[in-house]
């Protein structure tokens, strides 16, 4: 009992206290260093460890406190403490790749209710729980650089095949409509022979890549649009021995470095991590300035200049390409 | 405040048992701990970061709380965590697919969790398998039938505003709604553990179970109540969580029973049972989460924390070996 007593008086103590820190969680005044909490899915991953390198470019030019932190793994819940963490601390502006977009909703409405702003990078979250999302790519723009891609290796004419994720998941069914409806307007000529999805495993777009092969003798590209699906399907090509055949994707460099030095893998399609980090803090900074609002129409911050906006996504704009000439550049 | 308290010889008696005792070891840990982070950290000393860190302890806090009267027998409880991804996911699908009200999914939820509490009972006290083992097989089988239930990808989620204010209201402004759940909790296992006759009883098992067996203690039916009710708090916990995360998936409260136990263990309850208080662990709880809060509020490394802890853990039984030896 008496441990308690001593208890109370230190929660006594903690309740004097109080006063000294009301109105906690608010944005600091005008003129004081802004403090920018940025997240990304997980620490250790080397796409987004690759991503802060922008940030850190970003943080550094604008004079702004730019705190790091996320859960090691991907983990909403892990997200969500830190996030919480942010509030209390008092943080002006925080950006988030989210891992799990409902359930990351509510702790961000809370920051807003709280006056801090929130802008969202690489994944989203409900459009009422940020001011704008900072997206990397547009369906769109993957599938004109990719189409282009193939259009340019065969000459504006023949036959592709497209190794996917799954036949059903969001996102691989809206990067291969927009791929066949631009490839349909602008090549009428190239052909797509066959599409196969491979679960997200190198192993089985090694399998899938080889009944392609065998099937379709004329096939003479391989687009795979998942990152698992690259490194396995040049893999196939390198075994079948087919010089004819080249591959192009999605794909991260690390992976696909060896295939790209062989000449097997022609291009390797994403975005430059480093300017998506980038972005995301020259956003963040200027959401929360009030230079940037959901509804404009163009964006310029440092060395990004007129990006465009698609509703309320701002967009890094068109992918980039990593080809034998830059891909030693890259790590990650 | 420190000052005063430190152990002179002119101070009544009092103060220096309180001091030796290990809840007094813990209290000038956390005291100083608390000082600490109010230097160092941004808005960690007041009322809004006492609440949040409520709120952030709540879950284990809950699943500690339960497991201290597990530990006392002698026992222990590896499948809360894994309890809490079965609970979670059970909710879900009571709530969304089979299209109960909220509140009766909940009550179900908690049905479920007393249930697989009472398995864990069942073979430990019918089939004499020690509760480590136990307990293990159903971690491994609460987690598993969470992710097969779901295929491990499903996840619920848009729950109604009413039941997101459990995990994320506020009372009066400041007091997270959590918190008159985990005080009603921490008070009911303290009157269990401290002032009931089956309190009592437990100490005896923990001490020695044959013992116990002899003087008359019905054994089984008392370790069946502990284990029970750690899986009727695992359960509370889960719908805790997922009304705080806003969403029930199969990978909720992964890795929560170790820090349940850390909380316990840290709190002075002796792994080997027969001793532990529930004030104990709940300054073990505090001190865990005052240290993980002040090192996210003063922009520490959030790895820190996991070799803090493991020091705090070592440097506080350590402590108490010490001053058990002096007297």
């Amino acid at each position: 009992m008496r441990i308690l007593g001593l208890m109370l008086g230190a929660a006594l103590l903690a309740l004097v206290g109080c006063d000294k820190a009301s109105g906690g969680g608010g944005p600091t005044a005008s003129g004081k260093q802004i403090t920018v909490a940025m997240m990304p899915k997980s620490k250790g991953n080397a796409y987004f460890i690759a991503c802060k390198k922008g940030a850190d470019e970003a943080a550094k030019e604008l004079g702004v406190k730019l705190i790091w932190d996320g859960p090691t793994d991907p983990d909403p819940a892990g997200q969500n403490a830190i996030v919480d963490g942010w509030i209390t601390r008092g943080v002006d502006v925080i950006a988030v790749a989210v891992e799990n977009r409902e359930g990351m909703s509510s702790v961000l409405k809370k920051a807003r209710a709280k006056g801090i702003k929130v802008v969202t990078w690489d994944a989203d979250t409900t459009a009422d729980a940020r001011e704008v999302f900072v997206n990397q790519a547009t369906p769109d723009g993957i599938a004109k650089t990719l189409v282009d891609h193939a259009a340019r290796l065969l000459g504006g004419k023949g036959e592709y095949a497209i190794i996917t994720a799954s036949l059903t998941a969001g996102n691989m069914v809206e990067w291969q409509k927009a791929i066949d409806k631009y490839n349909k307007e602008k090549f009428p000529d190239l052909k797509m022979v066959a599409l196969r999805p491979c679960d997200d495993k190198q192993k089985q777009a090694f399998d899938e890549a080889n009944n392609i092969l065998n099937a379709h003798k004329t096939c003479k590209l391989l687009m795979a649009i998942c990152s698992p699906a690259m490194p396995g399907a040049a893999e196939a090509v390198e075994q079948s021995g087919r010089t004819d055949v080249k591959v192009i994707g999605l794909g991260l460099p690390n992976d696909n470095k060896v295939f790209v030095k062989k000449g097997i893998t022609e291009a390797v399609v994403l975005w430059k991590t480093a300017d998506l980090g980038y972005l995301a803090v020259q956003a963040a900074v200027a959401v929360h300035k009030g230079t940037l609002k959901a509804g404009d129409k163009t964006f310029s911050g440092g060395r990004l200049q007129n990006l465009e906006f698609q509703g309320d996504n701002l967009l890094l704009g068109i992918p980039f390409t990593f080809d034998k000439t830059n891909i030693d550049g890259f790590d990650f | 405040m420190l000052a005063q308290a430190l152990p002179h010889t002119d101070q009544p008696p009092w103060v220096r048992k309180v001091l030796l005792s290990h809840e007094g070891v813990l209290a000038v840990l956390l005291v100083a701990e608390t000082v600490v982070f109010s230097f160092l950290g941004r808005n960690f000393w007041g009322a809004q970061n006492s609440g949040e860190m409520v709120r952030l302890s709540a879950e284990i806090g809950l699943l500690a709380l339960a497991m201290t009267p597990v530990i006392v027998t002698g026992g222990i409880d590896l499948s809360v965590g894994s309890l809490m991804g079965l609970s979670a996911v059970l909710f879900g699908k009571l709530w969304r697919d089979a299209h109960l009200p909220i509140a009766v999914a909940a009550l179900a939820t908690l049905g479920i969790g007393a249930l697989c509490g009472l398995l864990n009972a069942t073979l430990i006290t019918r089939l004499r398998i020690p509760p480590l083992i136990v307990t293990l097989g159903s971690f491994s089988l609460f987690r598993g039938l969470a992710e097969g239930i779901t295929s491990a990808t499903d996840n619920f989620t848009n729950f109604p505003e009413r039941f997101l204010f459990l995990g994320q209201g506020y009372f009066f402004g400041g007091v997270p709604a959590q918190g008159p759940i985990f005080l009603a909790a921490a008070v009911a296992f303290w009157l269990l553990l401290h002032r009931t006759a089956v309190g009592r009883s437990l100490y005896a098992i923990g001490f020695s179970a044959e013992g116990a067996r002899h003087a008359g203690i019905p054994v089984e039916r008392r370790l069946g109540l502990v284990y029970l009710l750690s899986g009727l708090t695992a359960s509370l916990a889960a719908i805790v969580y997922v009304s705080h995360n806003g969403q029930a998936k199969a990978d909720a409260g992964t890795g929560y029973e170790l820090r349940a136990i850390t909380a316990v263990v840290l709190g002075g309850t002796s792994i080997f049972g027969g001793r532990g208080r529930i004030l104990g662990t709940l300054l073990g709880l505090w001190a865990i989460v005052v240290l993980q809060q002040g090192l996210l509020l003063s922009d520490g490394p959030a790895e820190l924390a996991g070799i803090l802890v493991g020091v705090l853990l070592i440097v506080a039984i350590a402590a108490n070996r010490l001053l058990r030896k002096g007297e």
